[in-house]
């Protein structure tokens, strides 16, 4: 398997510590499934142009114990519907980690990524665990996933990948 | 090395003679439960049938729907959307649960908490089983596994060991005790693995308060919580009542953990958390007159029978301010009966509080809906922003205590003084 995961820029960073996902969205879009609704609320409070700058393949950073608190998806689903591909952030919440997962989405932890990177910065990740960022030259260890955990990702979630999995056993 | 008790019920639970943290394991689960919920039980369903082409379950006598979500002011959609779950149930075999309260507790009363037991479910805070000893996991999108396969693949999860020492002061709650873990601790201390309560302050807590504490554990970032039973008398009952008996299970006193840490139960004073996230706790007296209008005593977490006397004693006799809605709802029907049993429901209904049967709903306000401006204090789950209502609210979390005392003032207020005022 190719070992580069993705390149790409960081689209934004959210330093705060327990992060509520909720807040991109704003707390009362947080259950709202109409994509064209989230694309006018999402990140208002952040960066009111950010769906007009961000590119599919950019990336977001997060910092320790991203994703704290009561998750829903709305917000990630807005990140993945503008191509961001993955959340670099010091640590996770673990139900938010497993579950984007799950959604076929890249959580990589890496405990030093705030103090080097910033907004815009060009980032390569390779799954073999190290992180690039060219537009600094630094250079960054990462927890990589288990085998497990990127063939979900690679199958594009946990269902299609449960369903690779027991293909020739379930009729 | 000794094991700790979740690395043996999973050693079990994968037919494996032993396994250690950080194993990628196949296990199988004894009991796999959830509850109705859109996004989750419909998904389940459809997708079992229509991309795994599951027809039947392996022993569906292991699985377990609760409906406690959706149960008041319901639209004919909510009707319509239990009634599939409920003919998919019937079509698969799995027994479902209704009118009983809160599935989370339920289990325990029906038995699914079975001391050494695995189970399953969506939601984390299943969490709460692990006070009889049942390794009690929410999976989240993952449970599907669960359906479509005799086992589900995890990676064996590794402890942090907290040691309870000392007693509780008058007028401090379990809950209480799980905000000072929180403040002490911290919001991210046990990511990704077990909180394993032990100690002789075990012997001060009943197995409700235990539950209380061991539900609320994803915000220590744990993945679930467990209670090592010092002896085999500690869960003796809840082997008499388990669906199965699985032995007597507990962690080896040579048992590897992550971290240890110790807590004197007698340091803990009453904590209220702040809005609007479970990590900002605070002293009471920081809070403490601070005006409030709503008052929920409920949830999976709390709204236990030690929770509705405690709401009692300080009530007793008296009135809750004019204005402020106070909303006692007991986590099971149960735990309402022997409320009324005890003569605490009329108590409460004098002293102004409304008592309604045991549902989910009050948690997330479908039911008992906060307004624009309103603040409440809550013993739900959650503070975040929005969770019982309008975006225009805040949260309180705290004992049921602290709640009866603030209904009374209509202001965050300190339980001790009224138990204080009831002994002169």
């Amino acid at each position: 398997m190719n070992d580069i995961a993705l390149r790409g820029r960081v689209a934004y960073v959210f330093a705060e510590a327990d992060f509520d996902v909720d807040q991109i969205v704003g707390v009362e879009h947080c259950g709202e499934q109409d994509m064209n609704i989230l694309l006018e609320v999402a990140m208002r409070s952040f960066d009111p142009q950010f769906a007009a700058r961000v590119e599919p393949g950019d990336l977001i950073v997060g910092g320790r114990n991203f994703g704290y608190g009561h998750p829903h998806y709305p917000a990630m689903q807005y990140m993945r519907h503008l191509g961001v591909r993955a959340v670099v952030a010091e640590s996770f919440a673990p139900g938010f980690w497993q579950n984007e997962i799950n959604m076929g989405f890249i959580p990589l932890a890496c405990p030093d990524i705030l103090s080097a990177v910033q907004r815009w910065d060009e980032i390569e990740i390779r799954w073999s665990g190290r992180i690039f960022n060219h537009t600094r030259g630094i250079e960054l260890a990462y927890d990589a996933l288990s085998p497990r955990n990127r063939a979900i990702i690679a199958a594009g979630g946990f269902i299609p990948y449960l369903r690779q999995k027991l293909g020739n056993r379930v009729t | 090395m000794g094991k700790t008790i979740t690395e043996k019920i999973l050693a079990r639970a994968a037919g494996l003679p032993e396994v250690s943290a950080g194993q990628e394991i196949a296990a199988r689960p004894d009991y796999v439960l959830a509850y109705d919920w859109p996004g989750q039980t419909d998904v389940i369903f459809r997708e079992i049938r229509e991309s795994f082409g599951v027809d039947r379950l392996d022993e569906p006598e292991r699985f377990a729907m609760f409906i406690d979500h959706m149960t008041s002011g319901e639209n004919p959609k909510d009707l319509a959307f239990h009634a599939r779950t409920r003919q998919s149930c019937r079509e698969y075999g799995i027994e479902v649960y209704e009118g009983l309260g809160i599935g989370h507790h339920v289990a325990g009363e029906l038995g699914y908490a079975a001391p050494g037991a695995f189970a399953v479910h969506f939601d984390g805070h299943i969490s709460q089983l692990g006070a009889y000893g049942t390794l009690a996991i929410g999976l989240r999108r993952s449970l599907i596994e669960a359906f479509v396969s005799p086992a589900v693949t995890l990676t064996v999860p590794r402890t942090v060991r907290v040691d309870l020492a000392g007693r509780l002061a008058p007028g401090v709650m379990a809950r209480d005790v799980f905000h000072q873990l929180v403040d002490t601790l911290g919001p991210d201390s046990c990511r990704f693995q077990m909180v394993e309560f032990g100690g002789e302050g075990l012997g001060e807590l009943t197995t409700d308060d235990l539950q209380t504490m061991g539900g609320l554990a994803m915000f220590l970032g744990a993945l679930s919580a467990i209670v090592d039973p010092p002896d085999d008398a500690r869960h003796r009952e809840a082997r008499r009542r388990g669906r199965r008996d699985f032995g007597h299970v507990a962690s080896d006193a040579d048992a590897c953990y992550s971290a240890r840490h110790r807590l004197d139960l007698g340091t803990v004073e009453p904590l209220v958390v702040a809005p609007h996230t479970p990590r900002n706790v605070r002293r009471l007296a920081d809070c403490a007159g601070l005006e409030v209008h709503r008052g929920y005593i409920g949830s999976c977490a709390s709204g236990r029978i030690e929770d509705i006397r405690a709401a009692a004693r300080i009530l007793r006799g008296r009135r809750i301010k004019p204005g402020f809605v106070l909303n006692v709802v007991p986590t099971s029907a149960a735990i309402l009966r022997a409320a009324e049993e005890e003569g605490l429901v009329a108590i409460l209904t004098e002293a102004g509080a409304n008592v309604p049967r045991s549902t989910c709903d009050y948690c997330y306000g479908r039911a008992g809906t906060m307004g624009a401006g309103e603040r409440a204090v809550s013993t739900g789950t959650l503070n975040v922003q929005g969770r019982m209502g309008h975006v225009d609210t805040e949260i309180y979390l705290c004992s049921a205590a602290t709640i009866a005392a603030s209904a009374i003032e209509g202001r965050i207020a300190d339980p001790r003084g009224y138990l204080a005022e009831d002994k002169e």
